[in-house]
């Protein structure tokens, strides 16, 4: 078939959905309480039309709600659409639910037959896929047992192997390429590679943004019943990333800021201080002589506002107060960052930079600024600390807070790394 | 048109499901298929019992003239009591996969049509064992009588299947309608004594027609009155088409009712 061809033709689709506070199926309570089975109407889909063309393999992103499983169903025709019309060229298998119709009692085999009869195949079409189906599903010694006695990665293994085997012209997947172990998963995902390359149409459906980018032409982005963008798959996917990123960092504020005013007063202090317990417990979460006390440690990002959540490359800085309950020549201040396991990604105080701070006020506040923060996205702990001229602990935070840093870059690790690339030879 | 040609291409679920409820009916009895044979020889039994000593009428092998018009019976309405319950019951499938939905309805009653051959292996030999005899021409006609039940039976259900995905008290509204059906047809009397001003609702009724036809290879050992089955064919063509467009309609929204 020409490449050309258009598999998938959707024209200006809408879905609502009734959703009905409490609903009456029965005939006493649509009599007795007909108010109740009044509904409310919730648009998920309001005029969605794309078309994909054969041999193309088109990522549906979005979060969720957006209402890409609405039209993943509206595809496979599990649901119709209200309006607006779907043009499907071919025959479709759909990996939305897998192992559909399997039953537990019946041998693997047999349930080949029943899950491949769902799927549209006759007695002779699944006789000639037999093989294949259970030599891809890596479980030539269980087949005839029931399967009740598999594992669920088996279970899935011959689900998978059932619905890819199907000799579909368009292959719907919604979100289950973590079907088995990672070498099941790579042999699924050069199937689907090598399907793509046979001319088959691929729709996926899925929230790990990298499927998308390494396995799909196109992406479609759908946000509140309604497509946002479309285009080659690393646009639409950065595009997403980036709202995705800001939406985060939004709510984040707000959830901080509400807590904010619900606790207008800073959080009681910790009590006991350890000097009267003898000794210093190291492994506490703070710790420390308390000659010098930090009373409250702020991140403010670039505008200079409290946050927890920063972009990698942003210009924040570190706040500490402090109150001095019995005053000592000279005070280190430090911070660092960790991982949460605890792993110190970087760490520096006032002595290390050769800065002698001193004071004779009670009260205080140190900052330090941090230019083009280098993390990559993750969570992070913070670590403030005060600490005597030999390093004897005053007030320890090994863990002020958490803050999260989220990030365009998509290396991994923790830390960024300026570089290029360049052809030598 | 486009739906005859996809559920022809899902013939093999349809295979699949009926064979799947057919093993699955006795599951875990010690009998097991047995049941099948064992089930309808009991109520045999039983009503030869009851109406030899208790409810003695003059209708001649009255166990026979009984026998071979409840089997039929019996197969048609499950078909629409248990029928109706069919497309909910798989409700799982339903909502997550796309096959025809029609499927679901067409081997429930096919599975029950193949259950209802096997009691005529039954019926059949207790013709036999009892020296009733049968006329070989009379009995070639079978086939085109059952085809006909057949094609009444899934009208029905289609019909009561898809109403009852919307309206979940049809499926026990039905079982008094089912039963009420079975006395305004002609199964344990005669139509003959039938009162004539409620012959023309006799008449309108599908089942009588089958009945009859029924009864006239099985009892009477004659060939069917052709206007019987004629009528009934023209009925259940009738009730088929009504049961294949409100099936049609009603599905759309099914994985959104269920």
């Amino acid at each position: 078939m020409e490449r050309n061809e258009t598999a998938i033709e959707v024209k200006n689709i809408t879905k609502s959905f009734k959703v009905y506070p409490d609903k009456g199926a029965q005939l006493k309570e649509r009599l007795l309480f007909r108010k109740r089975s009044r509904f409310e109407i919730r648009p998920v889909l309001k005029g969605i039309s794309f078309t994909v063309r054969k041999g193309e393999a088109v990522g549906l992103i979005g979060h969720n709600g957006c209402g890409k499983s609405t039209t993943l169903k509206l595809l496979t025709r599990i649901m119709y659409p209200d309006s607006g019309e779907i043009t499907m060229n071919g025959r479709v298998s759909s990996l939305i639910e897998l192992g559909a119709g399997f039953h537990p009692d019946m041998s693997g085999r047999e349930n080949i037959y029943t899950n491949a009869a769902i799927f549209g195949l006759t007695k002779k079409e699944i006789d000639s896929r037999l093989a294949d189906i259970i030599e891809f599903s890596e479980l030539e010694e269980f087949i005839d047992n029931p399967v009740r006695t598999y594992s669920s990665g088996m279970y899935m293994r011959l689900a998978f192997s059932v619905a890819i085997n199907v000799d579909a012209d368009i292959l719907l997947i919604d979100e289950i390429l973590a079907v088995g172990d990672t070498n099941f998963q790579t042999k699924c995902f050069n199937r689907l590679r090598e399907l793509k390359a046979s001319g088959i149409t691929i729709i996926i459906v899925t929230h790990d943004l990298s499927t998308i980018e390494k396995f799909c032409d196109s992406a479609i982005w759908l946000n509140d019943g309604v497509i946002v963008r479309e285009g080659r798959s690393p646009e639409v996917v950065d595009a997403y990333f980036d709202f995705m990123n800001k939406k985060r960092i939004d709510s984040d504020k707000a959830a901080a800021e509400k807590k904010a005013k619900e606790e207008a007063a800073p959080p009681a202090e910790e009590n006991a201080p350890a000097e009267s317990s003898g000794g210093i417990d190291y492994s506490a979460n703070r710790f420390g002589l308390r000659y010098i006390e930090i009373t409250k440690a702020r991140m403010l990002d670039s505008s200079g506002k409290d946050s927890r959540i920063f972009s990698t490359g942003d210009n924040i800085s570190i706040e500490i107060d402090f109150r001095v309950n019995k005053p000592l020549e000279e005070y280190i201040f430090g911070f660092g960052f960790y991982t949460l396991e605890g792993e110190c990604l970087y760490g520096n105080n006032t002595q290390l930079d050769r800065i002698a701070v001193s004071t004779d006020k009670k009260e205080g506040t140190i900052a330090v600024d941090v230019q083009d923060l280098p993390l990559l996205a993750g969570k992070y702990t913070l670590n403030v600390a005060v600490v005597d001229r030999d390093g004897t602990p005053m007030d320890f935070y090994r863990n002020y807070c958490g803050f999260e840093v989220v990030s365009d870059d998509r290396s991994t690790g923790y830390i960024r790394v300026r570089h290029n690339w360049r052809i030598t030879k | 048109m486009s739906t005859l040609k996809e559920l022809y291409a899902y013939r093999q679920m349809i295979f699949s499901l009926v064979k799947k409820d057919l093993r699955g009916r006795y599951k875990g009895s010690v009998l097991g298929f047995m049941w099948t044979f064992i089930n309808p020889l009991l109520q045999l039994i039983v009503y030869t019992m009851v109406f030899s000593f208790i409810l003695k009428t003059n209708i001649e092998r009255y166990y026979l003239y009984l026998f071979v018009a409840l089997i039929p019976w019996i197969f048609f309405s499950s078909s629409i009591t248990v029928g109706a319950a069919s497309v909910v019951a798989q409700k799982d499938l339903v909502k997550k996969i796309y096959f025809p939905r029609m499927v679901i309805p067409i081997s429930y009653v096919t599975s029950c049509f193949v259950n209802m051959l096997l009691c005529f292996i039954v019926v059949f030999a207790v013709i036999i064992c009892t020296g009733a005899g049968v006329n070989a021409v009379a009995v070639l006609t079978l086939p085109v009588i059952m085809a006909v039940e057949y094609l009444l039976a899934l009208g029905m259900a289609l019909l009561t299947s898809a109403v009852t995905v919307y309206f979940r008290d049809l499926e026990h509204i039905l079982g008094i309608i089912s039963m009420a059906w079975m006395y305004m047809t002609p199964i344990m009397y005669d139509k003959s004594i039938v009162p004539e001003r409620l012959l023309p609702v006799f008449n309108l009724n599908p089942m009588t027609h089958v009945i009859e036809c029924y009864r006239d290879v099985l009892y009477n050992k004659r060939v069917p009155d052709l206007t019987s089955l004629l009528s009934a064919a023209g009925l259940g063509m009738l009730f088929l088409f009504i049961g294949f467009l409100v099936f049609n309609k009603l599905q759309r929204h099914f994985a959104e009712e269920l």
